[in-house]
């Protein structure tokens, strides 16, 4: 049994509508499997612990933008130095806007983002808000709710997560980012929590780098009964129900 | 004559919708399809003004409230039932309370206003004054961010002709009223003490916006609540600290008697508090807030939870961690996520998760290890197995639900609606 230090990004700020959460859901999966976790709240360089298994951020509302972007530019170097030593970034919304290359904003002006991860987001488009389903990189269903303004574009080679099912005009059909101990998505809240493969899939990985395996118990398969279920009722409100 | 038709037309509507029991926004509906300008008509001369109520959260009851403060100074006063603050809810309110001719009976009205719909209502009628509860995170899926809320209220609050009274202790609209005050518009401020706000154990759950810097507004409070215990609570008036009875314990229903105290001292030159706290004593209770219905022979309290802050500074308010609870939401809070932010510490157990979105319910008490009974995704079948499942207990059943929910429980146990509801 190990212990697991995931650090939470900027969570006062980027934790808007439960979006901070995924870290403690992780958390919560990992716990289940009889390990020990430290969740640490970073705001800057000096509450930065030297290593972390996992890096979570979540999204913010326009005001948060510009704050959120000051503190987490001091924060680069000790991104690059967890990633370095094999951290997985756990981003949603604007966490993830903001880990990327560059954000621009509203008005047309582009910010910096930390460059930790493939992607440019653009906040000068239309707000989508609602609900989607589809099914991720591994074929498996996925959903959740999505309430973010703009668009992210990859670069080039990048992996988006999911495909959504007969998304609104407009709205693309590629959603979110998945790649080398990396996860980000514009599905909001806690999407681990909707999609709890998501969530054995870091986990899985976090423990593989200890040379470990996951230890499945009927906690797990509650929850993969519980978000079944709840997938099924989105999945019924689109119209695109799988079965 | 063309008046005349549209409220008989109106009326008559009303009629048949309570012939089946309940109220409906369609005859507020209709009326506004044949006399736009019904509401100005009605209540826009009336003589004292008009006031709308209006923020995130506290609004029925805050409306409630100052009506309640208004009537026990001699005035007759012209409101909507809770929850009714759209045009056709108001307009619905309208149809209820006015004459053929269109015209009501009051020399005040106080109008609870949904904040989306503030400057399209103040269209319709001008407002004298407006109050402005608080800006919490509310509604994402509708507003996308709490900074659009600001923004409406901001313009709602540059159309008041006589000023606007804030929260002075959420700084949400205490940036709003210093930007109000910046360009002309008079402003006046309740506040709540740091000591009151620390008997809440997430004070007063503001958004989380960032201003720019820290606003500032150079305008002394006419109300302070100074403590709050239980549902007692202090508010300081000119000097003079004055004992209120809230209608449910809570530190938000302080918020909501302090702002009506601070609305009817600056709108009344007669403002008397010892006839204010009489008023408020005698209970200004708003439907589903800590309502209790009976269901099949048991006591049921209802606890709303429209959003984050309303459930959580409902949470806080219980004296104990709360047991064998039913919790109901469905398709009316479209997305839930939120739920993950509240602090559950004061929830025990839950015997029924209902509702079609009961799912995430669930997995939200599968991560914080709160113990659940079944998920029974129909209420009225949830309800059932909720009552069959209870134990017997001293005072009556918790269910913590959304406003859809409400609704339909209510109708379940034979509860008329409200006029003008949504």
């Amino acid at each position: 049994m190990s212990t697991f230090t995931i650090a939470r990004l900027v969570p006062r700020m980027l934790g808007l509508n439960g979006s901070s959460h995924n870290a403690s859901i992780l958390a919560s999966y990992l716990k289940h499997s009889g390990h020990t976790i430290e969740i640490v709240d970073v705001d800057a360089p000096e509450d930065a612990p030297a290593r972390v298994d996992a890096v979570c951020v979540g999204s913010g509302s326009a005001s948060t933008l510009r704050p959120a972007a000051t503190l987490i530019i001091p924060l680069v170097r000790v991104l690059a130095q967890w990633r370095t030593h094999g951290a997985h970034v756990v981003a949603v919304g604007t966490g993830w806007d903001l880990l990327g290359h560059t954000v621009t904003t509203p008005e047309g002006e582009v910010l910096p983002g930390a460059g930790i991860l493939p992607s440019h987001a653009n906040h000068g488009g239309t707000r989508f808000s609602g609900e989607v389903a589809g099914v991720d990189y591994q074929g498996r269903a996925s959903a959740g709710y999505v309430n973010q303004v703009g668009h992210v574009k990859l670069e080039g080679g990048a992996k988006p997560l999911m495909e959504i099912d007969a998304p609104e005009s407009g709205y693309p059909r590629e959603e979110g980012l998945v790649g080398d101990n990396v996860f980000a998505t514009r599905v909001g809240g806690p999407a681990f929590a909707l999609n709890p493969h998501w969530c054995e899939d870091v986990a899985s990985s976090l423990l593989q780098a200890r040379g470990e395996t996951l230890q499945r118990t009927e906690f797990h398969s509650r929850i993969d009964h519980a978000a079944g279920e709840a997938r099924r009722l989105i999945e019924a409100r689109l119209g695109v129900a799988r079965s | 004559m063309r008046l005349f038709a549209a409220f008989a037309i109106a009326k008559f509507l009303r009629f048949l919708t309570r012939l089946r029991g309940g109220g409906s926004a369609f005859p507020g509906f209709v009326l506004l399809r044949l006399v736009p300008d019904a509401l100005e008509r009605a209540v826009g001369s009336l003589p004292r003004g008009v006031i709308f109520v209006t923020g995130s959260n506290g609004k029925s009851t805050t409306t409630a409230m100052l009506t309640e403060i208004l009537r026990a100074h001699g005035l007759r006063v012209f409101s909507n039932p809770a929850g009714g603050n759209l045009p056709q809810g108001l307009a619905s309110a309208l149809v209820g309370g006015a004459s053929l001719l269109g015209r009501v009976a009051a020399d005040i009205a106080v109008l609870e206003v949904d904040e989306a719909y503030g400057p399209s209502i103040s269209d319709l009628v001008a407002p004298d004054w407006v109050v402005i509860t608080n800006i919490q995170v509310d509604q994402l899926n509708r507003f996308g961010e709490p900074e659009a809320v600001y923004r409406l209220l901001l313009t709602l609050g540059h159309r008041a002709t006589a000023g606007v009274v804030i929260n002075g202790s959420d700084p949400n609209t205490t940036a709003l009223g210093a930007e109000l005050h910046a360009t002309g518009t008079r402003v006046e401020q309740m506040q709540v003490s740091s000591a009151a706000q620390a008997t809440a154990a997430h004070g007063l759950v503001p958004a989380p916006l960032f201003f720019d810097p820290t606003p500032n507004l150079a305008v002394a409070p006419g109300v302070v609540v100074s403590a709050v215990r239980g549902p007692q609570a202090s508010l300081d008036v000119a000097g003079a600290v004055w004992k209120v009875t809230l209608p449910q314990p809570g530190l938000h229903y302080a918020v909501d008697a302090g702002l009506a105290m601070e609305m009817a001292s600056v709108v009344l030159q007669d403002f008397k508090p010892e006839r204010a706290v009489a008023a408020l004593e005698l209970g200004a209770g708003v439907y589903g807030r800590g309502e209790v219905i009976r269901y099949r022979g048991v006591d049921i309290s209802l606890t709303m939870m429209k959003n984050l802050p309303s459930l959580q500074v409902n949470l806080d308010a219980f004296p104990a961690p709360l047991e064998n609870v039913f919790i109901a939401v469905d398709e009316g809070t479209p997305d839930p996520s939120w739920i993950f932010d509240v602090d559950t510490r004061s929830l025990a157990s839950v015997s029924v998760l209902s509702g079609s979105k009961a799912w995430q319910w669930a997995l939200l008490l599968e991560h914080r290890g709160i113990p659940y009974g079944e998920v029974i995704e129909d209420s009225r079948a949830g309800l059932d197995a909720f009552i069959k499942n209870s134990p017997p207990q001293g005072g009556p059943l918790h269910a913590i639900v959304n406003y859809e929910q409400m609704m339909r429980i209510r109708r379940i146990a034979g509860y008329k609606e409200l006029e003008g509801a949504r």
